[in-house]
């Protein structure tokens, strides 16, 4: 037998242009797929699944926002309100419109406070967020690091601020001993007391890993080869991260940063804590206003904080829809 | 036998000497590659590769062929040795700075563009204007067909189709070599089949140099103009697919390629230049070894294609190239038959024409004569 004989298949191109109509067909089905799994169906077993939820969140959510806005249109009386329509509540808070208003006042700097924290967890998280997934090559490292970096979490948020406000950055704190040892400054700096710029570092700090989770969990499942492919096709390492790895994390940047400006916009617990009175918040306003039995204003004023939120969070998610440009 | 094999002739690993770079073509010269931990992936790799022509880097998993792929498109740094293509050396210049691509394993599509954007990512690294990327992208998805998917996302696409997106990308931005990471190992056997003749024709028609890595022999054999066999960090063969098919220099080439009897024994008969060697069954094998300097009484192996092997029922005892065997399985596998044998322990194997499976059905225990050509038999170096 010659060295010559047929050991391999012969390719009839028939069946191969079937096999390729095949796989394409297989693509086909599974975008038909998605598609019916969108529609849904899941029928009456999911909604009885869902059902404890919808309950829960009608009374705890749903009901005392409608009271709320109620309340906000009842006229206040020196014992807390009687059901009488009015707009006066509204009325007082955007009348006299100009930034001598505490209210708008505080407003604009828990907006400003927002701002600030978002765009400093985005820049400081982002690189730990990186890190954490790109770079530290085994995946029992990445575990234990992102647990550590999720101290804040497993730590009380009392002990965390209490110790902020003394022990670390009040007047005779460690950070401005540290300062006055170095004769990098000779008296203490106050404003690492009690101060607007302690609650917005405090804030930085507490709400970081809300921007580092959702990044993490995304830079994560950015294809390694993809970025080597990239640089591979002539990607320097800046255009390969603006147009391969920000793209892909932009939903955990919207995610992020809806998360921080809501949560920081209406923040009161650390500013009660850290500010001590000396700093004053939309939510310090709003508690001000509910102890001082001003129910119908407090309500007032929750009101247009949750629509202020509300705004800002449809600009946010306007980011998300940043369409791929050629 | 063709006449290039006489250019692209056998190489054994002992014999590669560091060449000297040309000024036209890829060149390694001692490549080396030590990973920390004392793991030598590439060791003293030499090999030159001309424009135009296919390469395929074969070997089993771990033995150092991906490795001195990514070396060559800068994915890896090298421990030592030079990459020089035409004349200039790479090794210093990041991967977007050489004029290389590379097709990854698995794809590795950007998800979120579309397939069009995805093809015209090397263009807008390059900063070539929106309109003229959009051109030549839709000429390279042209070329691989797929035109009317331009606008689809990587992830509505099939596997083939992925990899057409993932050909066009690279092609698109002119790379004077292609390297291939195993490229159609994500596809199914058929597509596969398929593919392999797509990119073949590709590459004569672009007249590029293409180096493509895999551990598939029947993959290697069907497309390369030279196939590179490594093993455990060295080459071990560099010779066209007829020569690695036929002629394997070293025991693991003709292990690897799969189907070859190995047959090791003591060379007892020297004439000119053919050579006797009987091992310890008796069974004895003759072979042309040109320049072979080993002598009677030197231990040996040869091997022999297992399709080279026929049956001869009324064949002479105890001659020289046959054997006496006792059948241990009948493999019938369509166009062939597969003939597991046995020789004292030892296995061996024929392959027969598939036609002769009705007067070997069910003859396994039987004893059975089979014979070779001398011409068929090859001597192994070490």
């Amino acid at each position: 037998m010659s060295s010559s004989s047929p050991t391999e298949p012969q390719i009839d191109v028939a069946v191969l242009e079937e096999a390729a109509t095949i796989e394409d067909s297989k693509a086909a089905e599974r975008a038909l797929g998605e598609v019916q799994a969108r529609r849904g169906g899941g029928g009456w077993v999911t909604l009885a699944w869902g059902l404890p939820g919808f309950v829960w969140l009608a009374f705890y959510l749903v009901a005392p926002l409608v009271f709320i806005i109620l309340v906000s249109f009842w006229t206040r009386t020196d014992t807390g309100f009687d059901r009488v329509w009015t707009f006066s509540n509204y009325g007082d808070l955007l009348h006299p419109f100009s930034l001598d208003n505490s209210y708008w006042k505080n407003m604009l700097t828990s907006f400003e406070t927002s701002v600030i924290a978002v765009a400093a967890c985005l820049v400081f998280g982002f690189p730990v967020a990186y890190f954490l997934a790109l770079k530290v090559q085994k995946l029992q490292n990445q575990i234990a690091l992102f647990i550590i970096a999720l101290a804040p979490f497993w730590t009380s948020f009392l002990t965390r601020s209490v110790a902020w406000a003394y022990p670390l950055m009040g007047r005779e704190g460690a950070l401005n001993q540290f300062l006055l040892k170095l004769h990098i400054v000779n008296e203490p700096v106050s404003a690492f007391g009690f101060s607007t710029l302690s609650v917005r570092l405090a804030m930085i700090q507490l709400y970081i890993l809300f921007m580092v989770t959702p990044l993490f969990f995304l830079l994560g499942q950015v294809d390694r080869y993809a970025l080597e492919a990239a640089r591979d096709l002539g990607g320097n390492w800046f255009q390969t991260f603006r147009e391969v790895i920000l793209p892909q994390t932009m939903p955990g940047i919207v995610i992020g940063s809806i998360f921080i400006f809501v949560l920081t916009m209406g923040e009161y617990g650390t500013v009660t804590v850290i500010g001590q009175g000396a700093v004053s918040s939309v939510g310090t306003y709003i508690q001000q206003q509910v102890l001082g039995i001003q129910y119908p204003q407090g309500a007032a004023s929750a009101v247009l904080l949750v629509i202020a939120l509300l705004l800002g969070v449809f600009v946010i998610t306007r980011f998300a829809n940043l369409r791929e440009e050629l | 036998m063709p006449e290039d094999v006489a250019r692209s002739s056998t190489v054994g690993a002992a014999e590669a000497a560091p060449t000297v770079p040309s000024e036209s073509g890829l060149d390694l010269i001692n490549l080396t590659k030590d990973f920390p931990g004392g793991t030598i992936a590439v060791d003293d790799v030499n090999l030159h590769v001309d424009h135009g022509e296919y390469v395929v880097l074969l070997g089993p998993s771990g033995c150092g062929k991906t490795t001195t792929l990514r070396m060559i498109g800068g994915h890896e740094i090298p421990s030592g040795g030079d990459i020089v293509l035409d004349g200039q050396s790479l090794v210093d210049l990041p991967p977007h700075r050489r004029p290389t691509t590379t097709v990854f394993q698995h794809f590795a599509l950007f998800p979120h563009r579309s397939v069009l954007d995805n093809v015209a990512f090397g263009l807008k690294m390059e900063r070539v204007p929106r309109e003229e990327r959009r051109r030549r992208a839709m000429e390279a998805l042209e070329m691989v067909g797929l035109t009317e998917l331009s606008q689809r996302k990587p992830r509505a696409l099939s596997g083939g189709q992925q990899q057409r997106v993932a050909l066009a990308r690279v092609l698109v931005t002119k790379p004077k070599a292609l390297l291939l990471d195993e490229p159609l190992g994500d596809l199914d056997r058929l597509l596969q089949l398929r593919m392999r003749v797509e990119l073949r024709n590709l590459q004569r028609q672009l007249g590029l140099m293409f180096i493509h890595v895999t551990h598939n022999q029947e993959e290697a054999l069907s497309m390369a103009d030279r196939i590179v066999v490594m093993n455990e960090a060295r080459i071990q063969q560099v010779a066209d697919p007829l020569t690695i098919a036929t002629k394997p220099a070293t025991e693991l080439v003709a292990r690897f390629m799969g189907d070859n009897n190995i047959i090791r024994g003591k060379i007892v008969e020297r004439v000119g230049d053919r050579v006797v060697v009987v091992d310890e069954h008796g069974v004895k094998a003759s072979v042309m070894a040109p320049g072979d300097t080993r002598k009677v009484g030197d231990t040996t192996l040869v091997s022999i294609r297992a399709v080279a092997v026929r049956i001869d029922e009324g064949g002479t005892p105890n001659g020289v190239n046959t054997a006496e065997c006792e059948i241990v399985f009948v493999e019938f596998l369509g166009d062939l038959v597969k003939l597991h044998l046995a020789v004292g322990g030892e296995r061996r194997l024929a392959k027969v024409a598939g036609d002769q499976y009705p007067t070997l059905r069910g003859r396994e225990g039987e004893r059975v004569r089979i014979a070779w050509e001398e011409e068929d038999v090859q001597l192994l170096s070490d």
